[in-house]
């Protein structure tokens, strides 16, 4: 009896293993025997006014079938001048020297390769003529974000053709575009006044002349026992956070200010570090319990802020610190409340 | 033989009888434990952007029950986040659980430590000063 329990269990296996021994043929999988067409985007984080918004589009057909004639994408709100369709086709470089260049890079390199003219945009439409014989490629599309598009939605309809008259298309967004308004490298040298609402650094006559636009005052003070260091202080603020300066009469505006160390926005810190601040940060952030100053400032550090009159809300990113110059160089994000 | 399986059994009860005995749980759900130590052994100060704004160490005696800390110029006594840290199992009352407004510092904040067995209470007092200019 347990000799044939074994061998029924012998057997069962030996099925097992033989079945399992059969190995279904790999077919190599065929291409489309037609033009195609993807796309991707590239750019990351809330789309705002004056930033591009960045694709790949990719497009192929079989080479017995013909070549690529040309690209096209068409946005549904024109781009602000500089948007444009790349005319190369990149690939990443191994290292050594290029051929289409003869120039020696490192490995990694984004190398482009000619495929086209230079794109003409008309418009909505941002078109590339092919005029190498080429069969695939992938051009990248860069849209500025026109300020018209601010609080809309954007999208975009990308579209090839071929030397055999097929075409494709390939749609992408919509996209939401923020109300925030940015501006970025503004020079703040000490003692100089500085708008929120214009985004305008003004000197003391300026500011004299315009005191309810001005919401902070910039000042370097190395002061003995104290880190006072670089500052914005908000002209309303207690003089004791204004040593050395006489403010002009009529400058009395009472800016909230909250120091941040940790909100390095990517936008505002030239393409490095992994935050965003979009509309939704500023709209939520309450100041209302923080000071009218924000001292000892350091690289990379930044300041929320809300104006005194409750229009805007902003964080300012502090690019640079120069001790020796009495300056400081930053980088703005505002939003208007009402 | 029989005599392994006797003691493995006897092993047995013994660590089940050692599970069962349990600390009571306090309102907190945290283990209300035998340890009678009741003191702060450091404590901080972070800013508004969770930057330190302490200068120098905080002064704590566990005598007079005081934390003495001084932070720097400017600093927005509105929005302070205290950390202390406490003798084992000791509790924190109140619970810090958020900012903290330390700018009235004619009434200095107060908070009491707990011991883990929640018998010795002690009352500190958090006394902070502002670093002024030279």
């Amino acid at each position: 009896m347990r000799i044939k329990y074994g061998s029924f269990l012998l057997l069962i296996g030996l099925t097992f293993i033989v079945a399992a021994c059969e190995d279904d043929g790999y077919v190599v999988p065929e291409g489309a025997r037609n033009l195609s067409n993807d796309c991707i985007k590239r750019s990351l984080g809330p789309n705002v006014v004056g930033n591009e918004i960045a694709f790949a589009y990719a497009m192929a057909l079989p080479a017995d079938l013909g070549n690529l004639s040309s690209a096209r994408v068409e946005a549904s709100i024109a781009g602000a001048a500089g948007t444009y369709l790349e005319h190369r086709s990149f690939y990443t470089h191994s290292g050594g020297i290029v051929p289409s260049t003869g120039d020696e890079r490192e490995g990694g390199a984004d190398i482009g390769i000619v495929v086209g003219s230079p794109s003409v945009t008309n418009d909505k439409i941002t078109e590339v003529t092919f005029v190498k014989d080429t069969c695939a490629s992938t051009l990248r599309y860069y849209y500025v974000i026109p300020e018209e598009a601010k609080g809309k939605a954007v999208s975009f309809t990308f579209s090839a053709t071929a030397s055999n008259g097929e075409s494709v298309s390939y749609k992408m967004g919509p996209y939401e575009v923020g109300n925030i308004e940015m501006k970025r490298e503004i020079v703040l040298t000490n003692d100089s006044y500085f708008s929120i609402s214009d985004f305008e650094v003004y000197d003391e006559t300026q500011a004299a002349a315009n005191p309810e636009k001005v919401d902070l005052i910039y000042l370097y003070r190395s002061i003995g026992g104290i880190n006072f260091g670089h500052a914005l202080v908000s002209p309303g603020a207690d003089s004791e956070f204004l040593p050395g300066l006489t403010v002009p009469t009529g400058l009395n505006n009472k800016t909230h200010i909250r120091k941040d160390s940790g909100s390095r926005d990517q936008h505002l810190a030239q393409d490095r570090y992994g935050v965003f601040v979009d509309d939704v940060d500023l709209y939520e952030i309450d100041l209302s319990a923080h000071p009218f100053y924000g001292l000892d400032l350091r690289n990379e550090s930044g300041v929320w802020l809300e104006t005194a009159d409750g229009k805007y809300k902003a964080y300012i990113y502090v690019n640079e610190v120069d001790n020796a110059a009495g300056s400081m160089t930053v980088s703005v994000k505002r939003l208007l409340i009402d | 033989m029989k005599n392994v399986v006797f003691s493995f059994i006897l092993g047995l009860l013994a660590v089940s009888l050692i599970r069962c005995t349990e600390y009571p749980i306090d309102e907190d759900g945290l283990l209300i434990t035998g340890r009678s130590d009741c003191y702060i052994s450091s404590f901080e100060l972070l800013g508004a952007d969770h930057q330190i704004v302490r200068v120098g160490a905080a002064a704590i005696d566990t005598v007079e029950l005081t934390v003495d800390v001084m932070v720097l110029y400017g600093t927005d006594l509105r929005n302070l986040y205290p950390q202390f840290s406490l003798a084992q199992d000791a509790k924190l009352d109140p619970k810090v659980d958020g900012v903290v407004d330390f700018s009235d510092l004619e009434n200095p904040k107060q908070y009491t430590v707990v011991s883990g067995n929640r018998k010795v209470r002690k009352f500190y007092t958090v006394n902070v000063s502002v670093q002024q200019k030279q």
